[in-house]
């Protein structure tokens, strides 16, 4: 049925299909939370939590399961905007813009970029290695300790600072001077970096080429 | 000044004079690359300019002797980060004099090589200055990144691509791990700052128990990947046998040095109270990488990948002075780790003399170096036998202290391993020896010649070799001044 | 008021699953994505615990710019180093580049 449906030859099924799926799986969890939320049992901010949560899990089990790499891209950018809803909630307006800016409008265009130039064909071909399994043990223990020692503590406070966007500034600016240069030096070099390496034409050709127009000249 | 919170900012731009001066050569020595037709000079200018910067950077950092100051509570300028700052700037230098003819033979992009040699250089300097986990954090990376990149630069050599990925990516995991772990060090201690986060671990943590362990576990791996420690040192043989040789030089001696000096300060400084929780897990990683890395590099052909296997030993030596932390050990450490870099740098200097003139570094390849070259089969000699520990050199001294400090810290079992551990390695140097010495030369069997700036630096360091071996006192008392910030 | 502890169940649960990405992956750039996933979970830790626990100072929302700041430079790097080693080997994938055996 799909394949009939009027559409661009780039939506190919599998969006198609992880759409449908995505919206089977969000719309019960959105209306069970919203029920929620009208029973007074949560908070509009923990129904945002929640819908967040899924969405940055879900998320990054895309990132990490699927097969085709332009799918675990996509889902890395739902990922990674769901993490800009968390700051939200945290009351970081301003590196949630920087998140959305950074990875929406750069990082992950950059990664799709590498990926379109690598491996043009975006066949599912088998991208995971035979360590899967040991990853998954890995994973899954290291997961247990995390939340047993994340739950085990007891942290204090249950108060949320907002910090004013000046005052962030000021203690940016001022108060980590240093640190402001370095990553300036950090991003030069990661500039220089990018540059010997992605160039094309190494420096010998150029001076061969060199050598040679003068020659003809 | 004062920061947001009232505290006093020392906003005195001199104190970072070092820093400053060799980031504003690393962008001269770009210009001076690019510009290089327009500007009418050789090639030979631009480590002129380099090692003028670095002159200048010295003479910087000794004018802070003695001082103990800090920058905008970010940076500590006390002896300790002079003694690294002095270290670092010698150890460039140094690399830069030896390895001139083959970079200028066998590098790629020689303006991005002698600017990024020297900002890593600049974060390897803040590493050992910082005072505060973020400016910790940054100079890591700058140091990292421009490792990075440095081991891809070899010219028309595939390998060099492929270790400068593997290195990338295992690096950027580690930076994961290493700072997940401090946020969890920030959540338990609220701050980073150092003082303040022992001022808090100090006090009494009992509620947040777990989340520090897991903290100081992640910490101590992603630290781990940087000294390359077993079982986190996947990386070193791999980027040392692609990287250039000078690079793989300055990885063994720079890179090194800074991590230990961060492990100094971090578990010398806001960890120490944290001690019964860390202590056990760096005597395991010491345990693992002096054996694993001596008995790996047994089997190795490659003389960089042997001594990237001899330099994860070293580590294993060097990580028992941070289990038993004092201010005995660690000026042993910190005099240990001289004696090694002069040692090593010894070997690589005469390595990349060999590699100038035949092109190979299999260790088969060293064969008969006694007879066409005597005086660089001397300097090799001399240097893996300081590696090895042999008396009258360099290696011998700071061991014995090193050793000696860690059983008056009340390990002696550590130190047992690692004398069994260094024996096995006198092994494998020993073959490299008689391969230089008992095997005629395969092929042009002809005397040959170093250059001039090879003499320069192999002489160096085998006098320094040599010196540090019989009359260390100066040494002593550098490391002993050093580290007496670090205990008051 | 949500409590700290979802924040920081939420960052486990993410860094978990970056570190198995980077285990299970041979992709160079995959990889490079789970990274990604992992640092997104330091930068939620630091913010959490910079609003929940630090209060005036707040030193988690500078360092957690700063993550973000050199995620994408590190990024830049990587995937420079990758088109390299793609333009000598015609491959993306890790465990292609096998030249260096121990």
């Amino acid at each position: 049925m799909i394949d009939r449906l009027p559409l661009p030859a780039q939506f190919d099924r599998l969006i198609i299909v992880g759409g449908v799926a995505v919206g089977l799986v969000m719309t019960p969890i959105l209306f069970v939370l919203l029920a929620l939320l009208i029973g007074d049992q949560i908070t509009a901010a923990e129904l945002v939590f929640w819908l967040a949560f899924t969405v940055i899990v879900a998320g990054a089990s895309g990132t990490v399961l699927l097969n085709n790499i332009v799918h675990a891209a996509l889902s890395l950018i739902a990922t990674l905007l769901g993490v800009a809803a968390v700051y939200l909630l945290l009351a970081t307006e301003f590196i949630a813009l920087v998140q959305i800016l950074v990875y929406g409008g750069g990082v992950v265009i950059l990664l799709i970029f590498g990926l379109m130039m690598t491996n043009a064909q975006d066949d599912p071909v088998v991208t995971d290695g035979s360590q899967k399994p040991f990853a998954a043990i890995v994973g899954v223990l290291l997961a247990g300790v995390f939340l047993a020692a994340v739950i085990d503590a007891e942290w204090g406070s249950e108060t949320m600072t907002v910090v004013p966007f000046r005052d962030f500034g000021a203690r940016l600016f001022r108060d980590f001077i240093v640190p402001v240069i370095i990553v300036g030096v950090l991003l030069d070099i990661a500039l220089s970096g990018a540059i010997v390496n992605a160039r094309a034409s190494r420096i010998e050709d150029v001076d061969a080429d060199e050598t040679t127009s003068e020659a003809s000249s | 000044m004062t920061d947001l919170l009232g505290n006093d900012l020392n906003l005195q731009y001199e104190l970072l004079g070092p820093e400053i001066a060799l980031v504003i050569t690393a962008a001269l020595v770009l210009f001076a690359d690019a510009f290089r037709r327009e500007l009418k000079i050789g090639q030979s200018a631009i480590p002129a300019i380099s090692i003028l910067g670095l002159v200048v950077a010295l003479l910087l950092s000794l004018l802070w002797i003695d001082e103990n100051k800090d920058f905008a509570r970010l940076v500590t300028i006390d002896n300790f980060t002079t003694f690294f700052r002095v270290l670092f700037i010698a150890v460039t230098v140094v690399v830069i004099i030896g390895s001139h003819e083959y970079i200028e033979r066998r590098v790629s992009h020689l303006g991005e090589f002698y600017s990024l040699l020297l900002l890593s250089t600049v974060g390897a300097m803040l590493m050992a200055g910082a005072r505060d986990l973020l400016t910790a954090y940054l100079a890591i990376e700058v140091m990292s990144f421009s490792l990075y990149i440095l081991v891809s630069l070899a010219k028309s050599d595939t390998r060099s691509g492929e270790a400068s990925l593997k290195y990338v990516l295992l690096g950027g995991v580690a930076s994961a791990m290493l700072l997940y772990g401090l946020s969890f060090l920030y959540g338990v201690g609220g701050s980073t700052q150092y003082t303040e986060i022992a001022a808090a671990l100090s006090d009494g943590t009992s509620t947040l128990e777990l989340p520090l362990l897991l903290g100081l576990a992640l910490i101590i791996a992603g630290l781990g990947f940087k000294a390359s420690a077993v079982p986190f040192h996947m990386w070193t043989p791999d980027a040392y046998e692609g990287a250039p040789i000078p690079i793989t030089a300055y990885l063994s001696a720079t890179s090194k040095a800074a991590t230990f000096a961060l492990l100094l300060r971090w578990f010398a400084g806001p960890l120490l109270p944290a001690i019964d929780s860390w202590q056990w897990m760096i005597s395991v990683l010491a345990v693992l990488t002096m054996v694993i890395g001596n008995l790996v590099a047994l089997q190795q052909s490659n003389i960089k990948r042997l001594l990237a296997y001899s330099s994860i030993g070293q580590v294993g030596f060097m990580l028992m002075a941070i289990v038993t932390i004092s201010d005995q050990t660690g000026s042993a450490l910190l005099l240990h780790l001289s004696g090694y870099i002069i040692t090593n740098l010894a070997v690589f200097m005469g390595v990349i003399a060999f590699y100038n003139r035949t092109g190979r570094e299999e260790i088969v390849a060293f064969r008969g170096l006694a007879q066409t070259n005597p005086y660089l089969a001397l300097v090799i000699t001399a240097g893996l036998f300081s590696l090895a520990g042999m008396p009258l050199l360099a290696g011998f001294l700071t061991k014995f202290i090193l050793f000696q400090s860690v059983v008056s810290g009340g390990y002696t079992w550590l130190v047992v391993t690692a004398l069994l551990a260094s024996t096995v390695s006198l092994y494998y140097y020993l073959q490299v020896i008689r391969q230089m010495y008992m095997y005629q030369p395969e092929g042009d069997a002809s005397r040959w010649r170093l250059s001039p700036t090879g003499y320069l630096a192999t002489g160096a360091m085998l006098v320094g070799v040599v010196w540090v071996g019989v009359y260390a006192a100066p040494f002593y008392t550098a490391a002993d001044r050093a580290i007496a910030p670090l205990f008051t | 008021m949500i409590p700290i502890e979802n924040f920081l169940i939420l960052s486990s649960l993410l860094f978990a699953m970056g570190l198995y990405g980077v285990l299970a992956r041979r992709s160079a750039i995959l990889i490079l994505m789970s990274i990604e996933l992992m640092l997104a979970a330091v930068s939620i830790n630091f913010i959490a615990f910079a609003t929940y626990l630090d209060g005036e100072a707040f030193s988690g929302l500078v360092f957690a710019l700063f993550v973000i700041t050199v995620a994408a430079a590190e990024v830049g790097l990587a995937l420079g180093i990758v088109l390299r080693l793609f333009r000598e080997r015609r491959t993306a994938y890790v465990d292609a580049a096998d030249s260096l055996k121990w």
